[in-house]
């Protein structure tokens, strides 16, 4: 019993969950935005990760550049692919299925299933399935008992602190309140004035853009292959089904929540368990919200 | 032949409807013989789709009961309160788009009260309600391609293919041409007569509602406040204050 | 996912080469050899998996991306009774155990719509998949080798008889009142149960239905692996494989799943002579392709240019 108690009050074990939730957080801020403006269940959003990841891998291998330096340029990268992913997909299939049905919504995931897979064989194609790792920035630093690598703190800090900036982007301009008006009523927000595409674009942009960036941040800490992204994409569903759509800071007291059970769920039981934690979450979140998060919007109206 | 049996068809008492702090419903009764024609009257929010989704099982009421040809309905799940006998059309078309309209009343024939569960049975008698109310020539047509007084009318013709005694019709008229309400009203006549039909009817078109109605129920914030014949209604104080803010 | 096709006027002409295609499969293991045999037992594990999926996805309009899950039961049953219980009864019981799985998650499952239902159901294969391979490394069971199956040719009609069932099925239940009852569901389920279907009881039949025949070709494939591994049997691609058949071949009745498998089948075959890499990529490709550009599949093209031949465009 008492290493339990031990276990849940390790101050390493709160670091391990912060800095996991915080990486879910931010990859689940780029698909609150891609989901949110589009009500697309992309299932390839951690597919973005996983490239995000690969290409700081490369520009570090390959260029000795670290990994955070690429981060930025990662992202960039990460917007331009969303815009393109808007402009050639997303339009081609409002025109195929017309906006606003529901079988658009059945489709697009199967659209996005489908990229999904191209994209993880594509990348094993090329880097081949085999784990990659990098060592970067591995010092350790100590605070009171616990031991924190430096790449970890840098990996907390950059990705709080990108969540932090979006969520004030969203909550105080004048894109932010766009965003949020798409968000919650696309037909309302054209309306009013706002150009939707424009809008829509931009979410993707930004959406694949953190994306992006967590994969750079994933590449210090973790090793990656092609089929990395896919509990990235889960862990983000969580979090916005349990933090409900378009709320940022719900969704990222829900991220750190989720890294949290994983991280003390692990030590608690065992490696083996983590999958079976994550997805336990999932389909309890699922049935919980069987409206997925209408319900609860509903209810808070 | 006496029409109007002892007992009410439907009986509601002190019906009553939140969705959390919002109360649609409070406190309404009222009942209706076999085969009388009911109209439902209020302004928009009064709480009339509200009422329909009750009787018809679609929510649950919060306070009251609903008894139906002398059994108790609230509570029962739609399908099940369809096949006693109840049918109803909603205020925003719901036509089985990728099925034509042959295949949407055939659901009615086989689920409903009618019950035919042969299929060339089920399509038999919803070929005969398409010619009643005069859509027969487009039977092989895919829903989703009518017109929106051509899915009105669908929505109508599938509540009575359900073989329902008690039909409620949610604004059929709403959106509809004045010769379109006119085809409207006349099918609904026809159709009711020749099936005894007992209906209640929400709407806003007022001249269709005082033609097809003998008795009118006024809602206002989810309350009756008056009911009776459609002159009376067109006199009542209650009422006039409530549409015109002034006594006539 | 794509509207129901006009009825087909050559219904007869799709009847006698569904017979005739039948008739060849029966006879293949007569005059073919062992490869062409285990080519044909994959065909047949394909028809009897989207059929069976069809049943559920394409009538009820609930889009599951977890059917690999009754797949990968049936399988662990069989291996897990190896030696132990006699192989029919394994077998059946394979179908039972998946049937009661979907019996006991139907309810609240089904509750949940569109596509938080696709992907509520892929979930739910995962957890699966990873509690019993927890389960395993707990239990220090790593993999098993399993010996002493029965013939390929056995295997072959025992798969034959499952492809034949789960066409019947659906076809028996495409044209029942049932299906009828599904089919309008999935059009509008609140119209459809304020009509008089019992859309709760209805969706529970039919993905307890469609869970039967999975599990026990999944136990049927399972003696064909002298080595099983758990993560093989409940591998996602299984379901996204049965999913694009059934997409590519498009409508609601039998036609759409056999022109589909038939479809990617050979074209799986020839590409997995010449680059096997690239398979789950052109899979992947496939999906997407015909999500964009022919959400009605084969038979939605074959149906649009008899519909433009009929008017005269």
């Amino acid at each position: 019993m008492s290493s339990i108690v031990d276990t849940l009050l390790s101050g390493q074990l709160l670091f391990a969950a912060l800095v996991t939730g915080s990486l879910y957080a931010l990859v689940a801020l780029g698909l609150n935005l891609v989901y949110g403006t589009l009500r697309m269940l992309n299932v390839a959003h951690g597919d973005v990760v996983m490239l995000g990841a690969y290409g700081a891998y490369w520009a570090f291998s390959v260029g000795g550049i670290s990994p955070i330096v690429a981060a930025p340029a990662v992202a960039a990268l990460g917007a331009l692919a969303g815009l393109a992913v808007h402009r050639g997909l997303v339009r081609r299939l409002f025109a195929t299925a017309g906006a606003g049905s529901t079988r658009l919504e059945g489709n697009s995931l199967l659209l996005f299933f489908g990229l999904s897979i191209i994209l993880q064989n594509a990348a094993a194609l090329a880097f081949t399935p085999n784990a990659r790792g990098l060592a970067y920035w591995t010092e350790v630093y100590h605070l009171g008992n616990v031991a924190m690598t430096g790449n970890r703190i840098a990996a907390l800090v950059i990705a709080g602190a990108t969540c932090i900036a979006v969520a004030a982007l969203l909550g105080r301009s004048l894109l932010g309140l766009s965003m949020r008006a798409v968000i919650e009523k696309r037909e309302a927000a054209t309306i009013v004035g706002i150009d939707v595409d424009r809008v829509q674009a931009i979410s993707f942009a930004l959406g694949f853009a953190t994306a992006a960036l967590a994969g750079a941040l994933v590449s210090m800490l973790e090793q990656i292959s092609p089929f990395t992204g896919f509990p990235f994409t889960i862990a983000a569903f969580i979090v916005i089904i349990l933090g409900g759509l378009g709320n940022l800071f719900a969704g990222l007291g829900a991220a750190l929540l989720l890294g949290a059970l994983e991280t003390y769920g692990v030590a608690l039981t065992s490696a083996n368990m983590r999958s079976v934690l994550l997805y336990g979450a999932f389909v309890a979140a699922l049935l919980l919200f069987p409206k997925g998060l209408f319900a609860r919007r509903a209810r808070a109206a | 032949m006496n029409d109007a049996d002892s007992a009410p068809l439907l009986e509601v008492r002190d019906l009553g409807k939140r969705f959390g702090g919002l109360t649609a419903l409070s406190g309404v009764s009222f009942s209706v013989a076999a085969g009388e024609t009911v109209g439902i009257m209020g302004a928009n929010g009064a709480g009339k789709t509200t009422l329909f989704s009750l009787i018809a099982g679609n929510a649950r009421p919060s306070a009251g009961t609903i008894a139906f040809a002398g059994g108790r309905i609230d509570g029962l799940s739609p399908d099940r309160i369809c096949r006693l006998g109840i049918a109803r059309t909603f205020q925003i078309v719901k036509p089985f788009p990728g099925l034509t309209v042959l295949e949407n009343l055939r659901t009615a024939a086989m689920f409903g009260r009618a019950g035919l569960r042969d299929r060339r049975e089920a399509d038999a008698a919803a070929m005969a309600v398409l010619e009643e109310v005069g859509m027969a020539a487009l039977a092989s047509a895919p829903a989703a391609t009518l017109t929106l007084a051509g899915q009105k009318r669908l929505e109508v013709a599938r509540a009575i293919a359900t073989g329902a005694r008690l039909v409620l019709l949610d604004e059929v008229m709403a959106g509809l041409t004045a010769t379109e309400v006119a085809q409207m009203l006349d099918t609904l006549r026809r159709v009711r007569d020749a099936r005894r039909l007992t209906l209640i009817v929400i709407e806003h078109v007022m001249q269709a509602l005082m033609k097809l109605c003998a008795r009118i129920v006024v809602l206002h914030h989810g309350e009756r406040i008056a009911e009776g014949t459609p002159e009376a209604i067109g006199n009542d104080p209650r009422v006039l204050s409530v549409y015109f803010g002034t006594a006539a | 996912m794509s509207a129901v096709p006009v009825p087909a006027p050559a219904t007869r002409a799709w009847a006698v080469a569904g017979l005739l295609g039948a008739a060849a499969l029966a006879a293949l293991p007569f005059f073919a050899n062992p490869y062409l045999v285990a080519t044909g037992l994959t065909l047949l594990m394909w028809l009897a998996l989207t059929q069976s999926w069809c049943l559920l996805s394409k009538l009820t309009g609930y889009v599951s991306l977890g059917h690999v899950v009754f797949y990968g039961l049936g399988a662990y049953l069989v291996v897990v009774t190896w030696q132990s219980w006699p192989l029919p009864l394994a077998i059946a019981a394979a179908g039972a155990l998946a049937a009661l799985f979907a019996a006991l998650i139907g309810l609240p499952v089904l509750r949940v719509r569109g596509p938080y239902f696709v992907i509520l159901t892929f979930g739910i294969a995962e957890l699966v998949k990873y509690s019993i391979l927890a389960a395993e490394a707990a239990s220090g069971t790593a993999s098993r080798i399993l010996f002493g199956a029965p013939d390929l040719i056995v295997i072959y009609f025992a798969m034959f008889a499952l492809a034949a069932a789960a066409t019947l099925l659906l076809v028996v239940v495409g044209r029942s009142r049932f299906g009828h009852g599904l089919r309008s569901l999935r059009e509008n389920e609140e119209a459809a149960e304020t009509l008089g279907v019992p859309v709760v009881r209805y969706k529970l039949l039919a993905f307890v239905l469609s869970a039967a025949i999975p599990g026990m070709v999944g136990a049927v494939m399972a003696l064909r692996s002298t080595y099983f591994v758990v993560g093989q049997v409940f591998d996602p691609m299984i379901s996204v494989t049965a999913i694009a058949m059934a997409l590519l071949g498009g409508g609601d009745d039998t036609r759409g799943p056999i022109l589909g498998t038939l479809f990617l089948f050979i074209v799986s075959e020839v590409l997995w002579i010449r680059a096997p890499l690239a398979y789950m990529l052109i899979l992947g490709a496939v999906l997407a392709g015909f999500v964009l550009v022919a959400p009605g599949g084969i038979l939605g093209l074959l149906d649009s240019r008899r519909a433009r031949g009929a008017s005269g465009a």
